[in-house]
């Protein structure tokens, strides 16, 4: 999954992961076979009366297993060369039919977190609490997350741990975190501590951010925002919205990787897209206008725009749209991208928050985007990429896969390798992380914030005013 | 590639099936038809889509190979993971609306399990209950309070013998693309189609537990070709189960698989109705172990495999008693 636009270096890897993959599958392929053989031993008696209706029947025209000893007499098929051309996976060396298999694992008990030996406290977040652990049998270093269950909850366990759940262990990528496994305490009679087993990573891109006395190198954004576009556009192409990206679930390894994770928010989509979503999703300050204005229906844009502010805040270090609350999120977007037209925006009239919306003028000084001039250090192509991230209509934002080709990663500098990445002292490694002041994600079942009329030309009026004076003020509070 | 592949049955659990708690191995595939069963109703009850119900159906089947089916009471087991598999879903449903369902499917009222020549049942009203439902169509409070906390436990047992895995991939989808792949070999689409959808849905009741050991498109690929032989349409001259990654062997062994289903399922009926003592309805845990007690096999709570645990005994005292009580009248009855 790799992208295209990475380096040599970053394609060596992909390609010897891709092969061990297929190493992988081979050796699976042979086990398979092996188990089913036994299976099907075990199920003799089935299996005559298989054979005994298919012959009777005498439907089977056709050979295809010339790589095992015939179980029963069979008539050879003429028909070999037309299987050929259509079989998809025909194998062209031997002429033999190569069929894909299919391998989903298997199932079973879930491990005690008794194998597991804790090493210390990470961070206590929303969702959870983290800490470092070892595992007893390997002395491989991991990160558990426990998941937060509120016992007094009569709805059982909770559907967005079980879901973060679901799609970790569907997903397999070099930029989104990794689960081992799940472990459950050990009181199976009642399951109350169940914990995810992560990968662990030393660092999150937030308390990098804040505590670098520098910003961040072109060469080294490009490298991160790269990772970062490449692991959403995994995502997105595996049907996941992610909806909560802000730079403290950004993971940063001594590598030089980034990790998207924290998949409480996320959920599986379909297209369309359903049409009645939460709106209650992405932490304010990432989170995108059509979200903002009540959209119900919204797409992988969501994520995208995330992906932008994520962007900015890489370049000043500084989250790029500090809202105190919704409205002001919105009037900072404005601000920045400028007042949403027609032209730009053609289907924002009909979103349910904007109808009380008044806006300034077209006249008005500050309609145009202002993201030239905040980044004044930024390549024309930089700047390009940045607005289309943050284009207010989420049907001009480009995909996480358009944005991998953008030209902006091939201009110089060119993206840094991750391996001549600066490493940062860890955090997690041993003191306990101060918990951040950023606002968290969204609580699900809290209603759903409806901005009033009078709420929005209350603030916009205001505003008016504030443009005849001297342009919009956006220092930081 | 997770969307089309599932998590299969090891050799190991499916031999290990015949060890638990000496329960006869045609027992145990009589209580899982019946469950089944069970679940499907319940999710026509609750107007759940059948993509729900089906995952449901396939992740009790596998919760039932980690652990052994009498530590739990078959009707809970169903109720839990049904619930879980909406609760994931886009279509939740409450525990209220399960407890009501599931009171009104294990009632005298129903016709579920009964045979078709008893009285014709009452109307239906299980989730939505009018205010003049007949008191004895709704559970009281303490029998849902009882039923909830059930389900509750019940759930993170289930995704605890699964490891969190809830992932289940139907054929169906893919069933319908062959069809199309295949231009509805020429035949009505709606009938081929109905007719393969239901050979999947049939095989989900299978005791061979085709959805454990069969990955969806060797499904998919079986039920149309059962469904053309059916409707009597012309397949292909050459071998196109190649084309969907299925081989020959696996093929013939889900089309014979598919079709013995029906003979069997008459013959599961007449085995639970008998298990039931004639009364039909839901077969329970009383049930059985009344059954093995005329074999002459005592069986204890699920003690077989350790995995029964306090909560089946201790949970519900006077619940227990009254089993023991039902028993002993079955014992009764038999020696008199």
């Amino acid at each position: 999954m790799a992208s295209k636009s990475k380096s040599r270096w970053a394609d060596d890897e992909a390609d010897a992961a891709l092969e061990a993959q297929l190493k992988k599958a081979k050796e699976e392929k042979k086990r398979i076979k092996a188990e089913k053989l036994r299976k099907l031993e075990a199920e003799t008696h089935a299996r005559e009366a298989a054979a005994a209706v298919a012959v009777a029947a005498g439907t089977h025209e056709g050979d295809n297993s010339a790589n095992e000893p015939p179980a029963k007499r069979r008539r050879i098929s003429p028909a070999r060369e037309t299987v050929q051309t259509t079989a998809a996976g025909v194998d062209g060396s031997g002429g033999a039919l190569q069929l894909l298999r299919f391998d989903g694992g298997t199932f079973g008990r879930c491990r005690s977190v008794e194998n597991y030996d804790k090493l210390n406290d990470i961070e206590e977040g929303a969702y959870g609490w983290v800490s470092r652990a070892k595992e007893i049998a390997t002395g491989k270093v991991v990160a558990l997350k426990r998941l937060k269950i509120d016992p007094k909850d009569r709805g059982g366990l909770p559907v967005t741990g079980l879901r973060e759940i679901q799609m970790l262990k569907d997903c397999d990528h070099r930029n989104v975190v990794k689960m081992r496994e799940v472990v459950v305490g050990d009181d199976t009679s009642k399951i109350e501590n169940i914990f995810l087993v992560l990968e662990f990573v030393e660092h999150d891109l937030k308390s990098i951010l804040e505590d670098m006395p520098e910003p961040f190198l072109a060469s080294e954004v490009k490298t991160l925002l790269q990772q970062l576009a490449s692991g959403v556009a995994y995502l997105h192409d595996n049907w996941i919205l992610h909806r909560d990206l802000k730079t403290s679930n950004l993971l940063l390894n001594n590598r030089g990787q980034l990790k998207i994770a924290d998949f409480g928010m996320a959920r599986y989509v379909g297209d369309p897209p359903p049409a009645k979503l939460t709106q209650l999703v992405v932490t304010l300050w990432y989170r995108a206008p059509e979200l903002l204005l009540g959209a119900a229906r919204y797409t992988a844009a969501i994520d995208v725009w995330s992906v932008g502010c994520i962007f900015g805040e890489l370049l000043t270090r500084e989250p790029l749209l500090q809202g105190r609350h919704e409205v002001d999120e919105l009037a900072r977007i404005f601000a920045l991208c400028g007042i949403p037209t027609d032209d730009t925006w053609p289907a924002f009239r009909r979103l349910p928050n904007a109808r009380g919306l008044r806006l300034p003028g077209k006249t008005a000084a500050a309609s145009g985007a202002t993201i030239r001039t905040r980044f004044p250090l930024l390549t024309a192509a930089g700047v390009a990429l940045l607005s289309g991230l943050l284009a207010l209509d989420p049907d001009r934002r480009p995909t996480a896969r358009e944005m991998l080709a953008h030209e902006y990663f091939r201009q110089d500098p060119k993206p840094k390798q991750e391996a001549m990445f600066p490493t940062f002292p860890s955090k997690a490694g041993q003191e306990r992380r101060r918990r951040r002041e950023t606002p968290n994600a969204p609580a699900r079942g809290q209603a759903a914030v409806d901005l009033g009329a009078v709420d929005f030309s209350g603030i916009f009026s205001g505003r008016e005013k504030e443009e005849r004076g001297g342009g919009f003020s956006l220092r930081m509070v | 590639m997770s969307h089309m592949t599932n998590p299969l049955a090891t050799p190991d659990q499916l031999f290990q099936r015949r060890s638990y708690g000496a329960l006869p191995i045609e027992l145990q595939d009589a209580i899982f038809f019946a469950t089944q069963c069970l679940t499907q109703a319940a999710g026509i009850l609750l107007e759940l889509p059948q993509s729900v119900t089906a995952q449901a159906n396939v992740l009790l089947a596998r919760y039932w190979l980690v652990e052994p089916p009498m530590s739990h009471e078959f009707s809970d087991v169903s109720a839990a993971t049904l619930y879980l598999v909406a609760k994931l879903s886009p279509t939740p449903r409450s525990p209220r609306d399960l407890s009501n369902t599931y009171f009104y499917l294990l009632s005298p009222h129903t016709s579920f399990f009964r045979p078709p020549n008893s009285p014709p049942p009452p109307p239906p009203p299980p989730t939505a209950p009018p205010a003049s439902a007949s008191p004895s169509h709704l559970p009281t409070e303490s029998t849902y309070l009882r039923f909830h906390t059930r389900l509750l436990h019940l759930e993170a047992h289930i995704l605890h013998a699964l490891s969190f895995n809830t992932h289940a991939a139907l054929p169906h989808p893919l069933a319908i693309t062959y069809l199309q792949a295949l231009d509805f070999l020429h035949v009505r689409k709606e009938t081929v189609a109905r007719t393969t959808i239901q050979y999947l849905n049939a095989a989900l009741l299978s005791p061979q537990m085709l959805y454990l050991t069969h990955q969806p498109n060797a499904l998919a690929v079986a039920a149309v070709y059962n469904a053309a032989r059916d409707v009597g349409a012309k397949m292909p001259e050459c071998e196109w189960w190649e084309v969907f990654d299925v081989e020959r062997e696996e093929l013939g062994f889900l089309v014979v698989g598919m079709r013995s289903l029906v003979g069997w399922g008459a013959q599961m009926r007449r085995e639970l109705d008998e298990m039931t003592g004639g009364k039909g309805g839901m077969v329970r845990r009383r049930d059985v172990e009344a059954e093995l007690g005329r074999r002459g096999i005592r069986v204890g709570n699920g003690e077989g495999d350790g995995g029964g645990g306090p909560e089946g005994s201790g949970l519900d005292a006077e619940e227990e008693m009254a089993r023991r009580m039902d028993e002993k009248m079955a014992e009764v009855e038999m020696a008199s």
